[in-house]
């Protein structure tokens, strides 16, 4: 059953349209993650949800209730901001405490839920201290908790790890995903970091310019893009052209190679150009495995990334990363000899545009 | 050569402190020459037992904390909507609030005399318009105090993080803005009490009993009795200062603490 729903939602500056066409359903309890590049339009989307700006056009349902127009302190949407936005003039406990206090709840009510968030934060030693006394992890657990405290309907969450250090963002994530299942609230996350969304999310809406280019699993994103925008955004992605040479047996021609694909070419005709996409690690060395589709390349370099290595193939004039797993007793080909690499038909995803 | 900088620093920090305290001494030491061949604080005394003195301070500091109080109902809300909400008006309310230190006070007292000495608006007599024209004379200083002190918190997500927790404009106001910028108001507050407590040609001009009017007239008649008052003058000052300092600790660090 639909809790929030986003329906024909649009946003414009003046003559600049920020937000176009925007359709969501969010179910209860869901985890959904707005991903884009900078000014996509996923913030906007947000700050629509929050109230903080108006569409210009569509509805925000909530629970039935119509809330577009609603004033944002008479919704009951709870909100992480990307630079914390503690009131530095109270402690920690009272920072908690104050949407608590604005609905008059009883000292003592508002001391119990301060507790109960300070322990689901596991800052319960650190209520009487100052927002400046806190790391950047702490005091963003802190805004979670002020804002879970009044026990919105939703969260929402605004890049609120893009101002933390690599590791702290890593178990931070982890933490308010846990969080947001054990208290089974419906919550909107915005990033640009695709690793983020695709570790932390039930669905991802992908975004740019303003549209949803996508919305899915992390899985069937990152896997089954549909535009070329998200297979390149999400993940490293070869990309290119082909020509289609039978649409029904799937078959296309890359620089004078035959290539199998599993789906995609209905409706394409013969000669045809079309877009596809070939993720680094779905490629392997012709010695590895026997795949449908073999290809002819050079090898132009070779990169190690760690516990990945990349090794970036010249097949006619075009050039294809392919990634294999570090392995040390592995001997990798010299750079300039000529090999074979190989895909599934699943792994060549036609594109829509 | 780090030794002979260390020299100079020491050279000039010594010359600024002589230039500024030796006229205090002086003033001072001349202020305790009341009674003849001995030192004493008899100038103090005659100011402080003299009941003109209570009246005409005590007349100015009650009208200097309602101009303090004034100016922050009006200048604080109007500062921070324009920040929030208003930001392409800035530049002109800026323009606005430096127009007292433009307009000479006699200018702005005779426009006021006119203005208000005939009906509609017969309020010349009025302690009222003394504290209206105390406003404006103390704009610059606490329009920009408070708008400085705006600058140094982030205004706008402080203020949706409060929205979105159920706050009104009031509670935003009065709970988050205000707190956060204690320090600043209490800047403004201080000097427009400056302005107020040394402001002669408007409250000669309309003929109010207030502390400036009152030191004028000690300077013309009496010698040590002013000498002893520019010294009560700064000790107030310093302690409004050291006021300020203290309440600020806190705020200060709060608000850098709040940034990172």
């Amino acid at each position: 059953m639909t809790h929030l729903a986003l329906s024909n939602i649009s946003k414009r500056f003046g003559d600049n349209s920020v937000v176009s066409d925007f359709n969501l359903d969010v179910e209860k309890g869901e985890f959904v993650s707005f991903l884009g590049p900078s000014g996509c339009g996923k913030t906007t989307t947000l700050r629509m949800v929050a109230g903080f700006e108006i569409p210009t056009t569509g509805k925000v349902i909530l629970d039935d209730a119509d809330l577009t127009n609603r004033a944002p302190n008479q919704r009951n949407v709870g909100m992480v901001f990307q630079a914390y936005a503690l009131f530095p003039n109270m402690t920690v406990a009272q920072n908690i405490g104050f949407g608590l206090q604005i609905r008059r709840e009883s000292a003592q009510a508002i001391k119990e839920r301060v507790g109960e968030m300070l322990s689901l934060i596991h800052l319960e030693d650190r209520g009487g201290s100052y927002p400046y006394q806190l790391s950047g992890g702490q005091q963003q657990r802190v805004a979670l908790a002020r804002a879970l405290a009044n026990r919105p309907q939703v969260l929402l969450l605004d890049e609120p790890l893009s101002a933390l250090d690599a590791k702290i963002r890593v178990s931070l994530r982890a933490e308010i995903r846990a969080i947001q299942k054990k208290l089974g609230i419906t919550a909107i996350y915005v990033t640009h970091d695709q690793e983020e969304a695709l570790s932390i999310s039930d669905r991802i809406v992908v975004m740019y310019d303003g549209r949803i280019e996508q919305v899915g699993t992390p899985f069937e994103i990152y896997n089954f893009p549909t535009t070329a925008f998200v297979a390149s955004f999400v993940g490293t992605l070869n990309t290119t052209e082909a020509e289609v040479i039978d649409p029904k047996a799937q078959t296309l021609r890359l620089e004078g190679q035959q290539l199998q694909a599993a789906s995609g070419l209905e409706g394409k005709r013969i000669g045809d150009k079309t877009r596809i996409a070939i993720r680094p690690e779905r490629f392997n060395f012709v010695s590895v495995e026997r795949k449908d589709n073999v290809l002819d390349c050079t090898i132009e370099n070779i990169t190690f990334l760690g516990s990945v290595v990349r090794v970036q193939v010249a097949l006619g004039s075009q050039r294809f990363f392919m990634d294999t797993f570090n392995n040390p007793f592995l001997e990798l080909p010299r750079i300039g000899s000529k090999t074979q690499i190989t895909c599934s038909r699943e792994a060549v995803l036609v594109l829509s545009h | 050569m780090r030794r002979g900088g260390q020299v100079w620093a020491w050279f000039w920090m010594i010359l600024g402190i002589l230039y500024f305290f030796l006229p205090l001494l002086a003033t001072f030491l001349f202020s305790l020459r009341a009674k003849l061949g001995v030192l004493s604080f008899q100038a103090y005394e005659d100011v402080f037992t003299d009941p003109d003195f209570i009246y005409n301070f005590g007349y100015s500091v009650f009208w200097g904390v309602l101009t303090i109080i004034v100016g922050i109902l009006l200048f604080v809300p109007t500062a921070y909507l324009i920040r929030l909400r208003l930001p392409q008006f800035r530049s002109s309310v800026e323009f606005i609030t430096l127009l007292p230190f433009v307009i000479p006070a006699i200018v702005f007292v005779f426009g006021l005399v006119r203005t208000f000495s005939q009906p509609p608006f017969l309020i010349v007599d009025s302690p009222a318009l003394l504290v209206a024209a105390y406003t404006v004379l103390a704009m610059p200083y606490m329009y920009r105090a408070v708008d400085t002190g705006l600058r140094s918190i982030d205004v706008r997500t402080l203020t949706e993080a409060a929205q979105s927790l159920g706050a009104g404009w009031g509670t935003i106001l009065f709970r988050v803005i205000l707190p956060n910028i204690r320090v600043a108001i209490l800047s403004g507050a201080f000097l427009s009490f400056a302005i107020v407590i040394g402001e002669l040609i408007l409250a000669q001009y309309l003929v109010k009993p207030a502390f400036a009017p009152y030191l004028a007239y000690l300077i013309q008649q009496k010698a040590y009795e002013p000498a002893a008052m520019a010294v009560i003058s700064f000790a107030l000052t310093w302690a409004f200062l050291g006021i300020i300092q203290f309440v600020g600790r806190g705020g200060a660090q709060a608000q850098i603490g709040g940034g990172r």
